[in-house]
């Protein structure tokens, strides 16, 4: 219980100004990216008409996660955002579930990444509407209703951001607490296999969902 | 008859612990009890069924059940941990954090029902979709469960933070402040929430082609839903770590009480709102599959609008915070 709460710093004092690195959530990341990297190398090295097991299971991935672009955006958008939609998800589940096993933590525990995921959500968001529909029919949307409604528009926007990512960060993080306290509680008897499956797998995995699907609706709201 | 401040926080924890479970008790059992209800005439549709309806009930049961266990769980802590503490800000503590947890269970453990019912009635109607329906209703009732989750990590936050180097004066009002913020933010989204899940579980009984669809929008509009829960977090967070200057005066603790309840009683009402849009949404999707882009987007503007209520507390909430 005495490690509720504690988090690893380093300190870099730059011009005066002290820089913070969070070291936990940087080796973390980094694990949880050097392992979708191999995933990646590991499904296309041999690539072939006639799929092997792995080629398979990320042909498989590939697939649905297109669909599930395609049908919120149309299909010239989809091919550009795709990518994108795929690492994101990918990212997502391998960090929400990297807690399960032992010593390892989640990244996304820590409200600087899915506040970072969710501000690159909202800024490629608007790029892509800028983009697709012209900075002045952008800038007008802001004025609609009616003019006065301005202000409620721009904070609504930025609230998307605030939602997309406590959301993540208080599933995972509270599922986390919890899977710990109750683990204490109980001596770790019986009960932590049971969290561990419905807070790791089954809440990482819907919230990954959740993030990867609003912000592919986000692009989808800006572009149309 | 003097205490000293010991007596006063045991005191505190032990009506602390049970304002979290009695308050946290009401949700779950509504919901449970719905989801009986449904399964009984469900069953009394095609008795032949009932193996299946049965286990349906009892597993949505179990998952509306969990609002509860955590409210549970935060009442034995609170009965069973030792706060040893000369500060008489923990007194406040176990109270707010009884309050946040209590509050927070209601809405998820009422909205929970709502899937788990839909799931038994759709399964009379479809039996073939039952495995379906049941995978649906379990992701709708777990993102269901998001706002209790949310109430859940303040009040551990409250529990294992140490407050004793704050200042007594306005601290005591922030920490309760954060619970009621969470609290009572929590109750509208987990009932709306439900609402849109169950009307996903009754739109693929209806229509089984529509299922991907229609869970889709149903994560999206939940996950909407949710946002006025989520405003209710950030102001519990804010009031938790801010660095308050010490003040005898009144007026300014009161006023981050004031923050606390203005975005927790605010939250309320779009979160239903908010609700109703996304539930006629996901049942006119499971209808015509075809509209389903432009639904969509009625949905989430609908959601907008009705959210900016929340959006004016939340607004308050930081001019009481940062201006006051």
């Amino acid at each position: 219980m005495e490690e509720l709460g504690k988090i690893h710093q380093l300190i870099v004092p730059l011009f005066g100004h002290n820089m913070v690195f969070n070291l936990e959530v940087i080796f973390m990341t980094w694990i949880v990216i050097a392992i979708l990297i191999l995933f990646g190398i590991a499904t296309t090295r041999k690539k072939s008409m006639l799929p092997g097991s792995l080629q398979v299971i990320g042909e498989l991935f590939v697939a649905q996660l297109y669909d599930l672009t395609e049908d919120a955006l149309d299909r010239k958008l989809a091919k550009t955002y795709a990518p994108l939609i795929f690492a994101l998800f990918l990212f997502l589940v391998l960090g929400n579930w990297i807690g399960m096993v032992p010593h390892l933590g989640e990244p996304t525990k820590d409200l600087n990444t899915p506040l970072s995921l969710g501000l690159m959500g909202f800024v490629i968001a608007h790029y892509a509407g800028i983009k697709s529909k012209g900075f002045k029919a952008y800038a007008k949307e802001y004025f609609e209703p009616i003019f006065f409604m301005m202000p409620l528009n721009v904070i609504g926007e930025l609230a998307k951001i605030v939602s997309i990512s406590f959301r993540l960060f208080g599933n995972i993080m509270g599922g986390s607490i919890i899977i710990l306290v109750v683990s204490h509680l109980t001596w770790s008897i019986v009960f932590p296999p049971f969290l561990n499956a419905f807070f790791g797998l089954f809440v990482g995995a819907i919230q990954a969902f959740v993030f990867t699907m609003l912000t592919v609706v986000y692009i989808s709201v800006q572009v149309k | 008859m003097a205490y000293d401040i010991q007596t006063w926080v045991s005191v505190a924890a032990y009506i602390g612990g049970g304002v979290a479970i009695g308050l946290g008790a009401v949700g779950a059992a509504i919901g449970e009890g719905y989801t009986a209800a449904f399964a009984s005439s469900a069953i009394s549709r095609s008795p032949n069924l009932s193996g299946e309806i049965f286990k349906s009930m009892l597993v949505g049961q179990a998952i509306a059940e969990s609002a509860s266990i955590f409210a549970l769980v935060i009442a034995m802590i609170l009965l069973f941990s030792d706060f040893s503490s000369q500060s008489s800000l923990m007194i406040f503590v176990p109270i707010s954090a009884g309050l946040s947890m209590g509050f927070g269970a209601i809405g998820s453990g009422v909205g929970s029902g709502f899937p788990a019912g839909a799931a038994c009635t759709g399964i009379s109607r479809q039996p073939a979709m039952s495995a379906r329906l049941t995978t649906n209703m379990l992701i709708g009732s777990a993102v269901c469960q998001t706002p209790a989750i949310f109430a859940l990590v303040t009040s551990f936050i409250l529990l294992f933070t140490n407050f004793s180097s704050s200042p007594v004066s306005p601290t005591w009002a922030a920490i309760l402040g954060a619970g009621l913020a969470s609290g009572l933010g929590a109750i509208g989204s987990g009932l709306g929430g439900g609402l849109v899940a169950g009307a996903s579980c009754e739109g693929i009984a209806r229509q089984p082609k529509s299922e991907t669809t229609v869970t889709n929008v149903m994560l999206l509009g939940q996950a909407v839903t949710q946002t006025t829960a989520i405003y209710g977090l950030l102001v519990s967070f804010i009031l938790l770590f801010k660095i308050f200057a010490p003040t005898d005066s009144i007026a300014a603790a009161m006023a981050l009480l004031g923050a606390g309840i203005s975005i927790g009683l605010g939250a309320i009402g779009p979160g239903i709102g908010e609700g109703f849009t996304a539930k006629s949404a996901v049942a006119a999707i499971a209808k015509n599959q075809k509209a389903t882009g432009e639904i969509t987007r009625v949905m989430l503007v609908g959601q907008a609008v009705s959210e900016s209520t929340g959006i004016y507390s939340l607004v308050i909430s930081l001019v009481l915070i940062f201006v006051i």
